[in-house]
């Protein structure tokens, strides 16, 4: 019995390393050239000399162009679009789940329809309402589409939540002179934090990594994210990698910073509102 | 009296004086609103939108063209390739999807040392930006001192070395690649969440019984995951099918149309090409194809749990 289970613990790690290896060496390789000198980058060797490092990369990365608007504008975006998705999905799902409406499930199937859709359709006529309202290459433009992106599945994982939180809470809250919508802060928002985290995050993540959208309504460099920053630096500075490296390493910080605080809570939202349905 | 009065100055009672019913459609309107009018109204107008031949160039000006632009897409050759790497990405990177997830969620659900730190970490890949993943890979792959080709020179396989996007046989096995790389992860840890959540007295039955672990494994293990399996086949379909981002972020649909999926080429066709009401023909072929596979991959998988 004791020498069976040494056994199971090498074949497991066997397999782990595997995996972990072609999921975690693209990360480590970036990260390390990112701090190489350009020499090093080139030198065709797989481990630089310690002298070879530098933090020259990430300097002129914020001296080169518009590196630290797209950082900013990034930021302002996402941030933005998980607020108005956090807001705006848990204000939906507390009614989807809490009120008699007519015409629910169609609100539901509404809802989670356009997931199906494909983007580069909805992109077109998109384009086009979105200069007739004149909200092409501004921030509340690309801030109101992404929105539009996070919140079907925000909401739907929102309402799946708030249904397993016992009704009984809320009545009892209502009795003792709770209104409607401090039922919603005040009892549902709690108990829901995980939901409510989870769907944040999404909505941060997607607006984030966003290219498609943000490469046809942002015009100007005014309003111009990371995507697009960083694929203009993969076009134009060709062989300078030593950038473009620690410009991705800085476009990926601040999801894995955020990922790091919310990872326990990311499995049991993401999985909590798919069996939930 | 003059807690009536200073109710009726609230916003908050003011809601609620419109009775229960209103209040639940106010509370649901913000969201319905956003999500009606920027995905479902676009997306019909894109439908009216293919049967027209509106361009970039003027938009405001558009004929109607009838059946014009679906005819022109039947006969159109990089459209057909693009059709066809779509369908083939989509089917491989779901599969492998799938089995990879299997053999990882049965790792981490192991009870060894450090198990934890592997299964917090797992999910970074599905987090980051496509353009990030992007910029990891062509960096690996880069002819001279991509961290491929510097390996496989090391081991004495240098005549190996090439610039991997940039070939037409190694591009499309890279886009694939990159798939899995993202998203397998996603898929062990939804699997290991609906793993742990199966009866251990089950695992216990089966092992008084004498079945060996695979036999676990397919009676236990396996049933109790297609709702599951069910629900990341939808999802990951639908991803897979519509991404845009990492074929034309790593090569653009190249070389030579060796990766050209259909959001890549439509895109091109809309906005390089100024075609939208053509662009806009191929986007409803996507959105039947796409509606027609979720239904089978639906059917597919409810008649393998009926049996």
């Amino acid at each position: 019995m004791i020498k069976r289970i040494p056994v199971r613990w090498i074949v497991t790690y066997c397999g782990l390393a595997v995996f972990y290896l072609f999921l975690m060496v693209p990360v480590v390789w970036l990260v390390l050239s990112s701090f190489r000198n350009n020499d090093s980058v080139q030198s065709g060797k797989l481990l630089p000399e310690l002298s070879e490092l530098t933090f020259q990369n990430y300097v002129e990365t914020f001296q080169i162009s518009n590196f630290s608007t797209y950082l900013i504008n990034s930021f302002a975006i996402a941030c933005c679009v998980t607020m108005l998705t956090v807001l705006f999905g848990s204000l939906g799902a507390y009614a989807l789940s809490r009120f008699t409406l007519k015409g629910k499930r169609l609100f539901m199937m509404a809802a989670l329809l356009p997931q199906f859709f494909p983007y580069v359709l909805v992109l077109i006529p998109f384009y086009i309402l979105m200069s007739n309202l004149n909200l092409v290459d501004t921030h509340i433009g690309l801030i109101l589409t992404h929105t539009s992106l996070t919140l079907p599945f925000g909401l739907w994982m929102l309402t799946g939540y708030f249904n397993a939180i016992p009704k009984e809470l809320d009545q009892a809250a209502l009795i003792d002179g709770c209104s409607r919508l401090g039922v919603l802060f005040r009892i549902l928002y709690p108990v829901a934090v995980p939901g409510l985290v989870v769907a944040g995050f999404f909505a941060f993540v997607v607006s984030w990594g966003d290219y498609l959208f943000v490469s046809i309504l942002s015009q100007s460099n005014e309003t111009q994210t990371l995507p697009i920053g960083l694929q203009t630096f993969m076009s134009s500075l060709e062989v300078k990698w030593g950038l473009i490296t620690a410009g991705t390493v800085l476009a990926i910080v601040p999801t894995v910073i955020f990922f790091s605080i919310v990872q326990r809570r990311l499995v049991s939202g993401l999985t909590a509102g798919a069996v939930k349905s | 009296m003059s807690a009536d009065t200073s109710s009726r100055h609230s916003p908050v009672a003011f809601w609620q004086g419109l009775g229960k019913k209103s209040f639940g459609y106010a509370l649901i309107f913000p969201a319905l609103f956003i999500i009606l009018g920027l995905n479902l109204y676009p997306t019909i107008e894109g439908i009216v939108t293919s049967f027209t031949n509106q361009s970039l160039i003027d938009p405001g000006k558009s004929a109607w063209v009838g059946l014009e632009n679906y005819f022109r897409l039947v006969n159109d050759p990089v459209f057909q390739v693009a059709l066809w790497h779509s369908l083939e990405l989509t089917f491989s990177a779901v599969f492998l999807q799938v089995l990879l997830g299997l053999v990882l969620a049965h790792l981490l659900i192991q009870k060894v040392p450090a198990i934890h730190f592997f299964r917090s970490v797992a999910m970074i890949t599905w987090v980051l930006p496509i353009i990030a993943s992007v910029v990891m890979f062509r960096f690996m792959t880069l002819l001279n001192y991509g961290l491929v080709n510097i390996l496989l020179t090391d081991v004495g396989a240098g005549q190996l070395a090439r610039n991997w996007f940039g070939d037409e046989r190694s591009a499309f096995p890279l886009i694939l690649i990159m798939h899995l790389w993202r998203n397998v992860p996603f898929y062990a840890i939804a699997f290991m969440a609906a793993m742990q959540a199966i009866s251990a007295d089950l695992y216990e039955a089966a092992r008084i019984d004498g079945a060996a672990e695979w036999r676990q494994f397919w009676n236990i293990t396996l049933p109790n995951l297609r709702y599951i399996i069910l629900v990341m086949v939808v999802l990951h379909v639908t991803f897979t099918f519509n991404n845009f981002d990492f074929v034309f972020l790593s090569t653009g649909g190249g070389p030579v149309n060796a990766t050209e999926v259909l959001p890549s080429y439509i895109y091109k066709q809309a906005w390089n090409g100024y075609a939208l009401g053509y662009a806009s023909a191929g986007g409803v072929v996507m959105l039947v194809i796409l509606v027609l596979l979720v239904t089978i991959c639906n059917r597919f998988i409810k008649g393998l749990s009926e049996q």
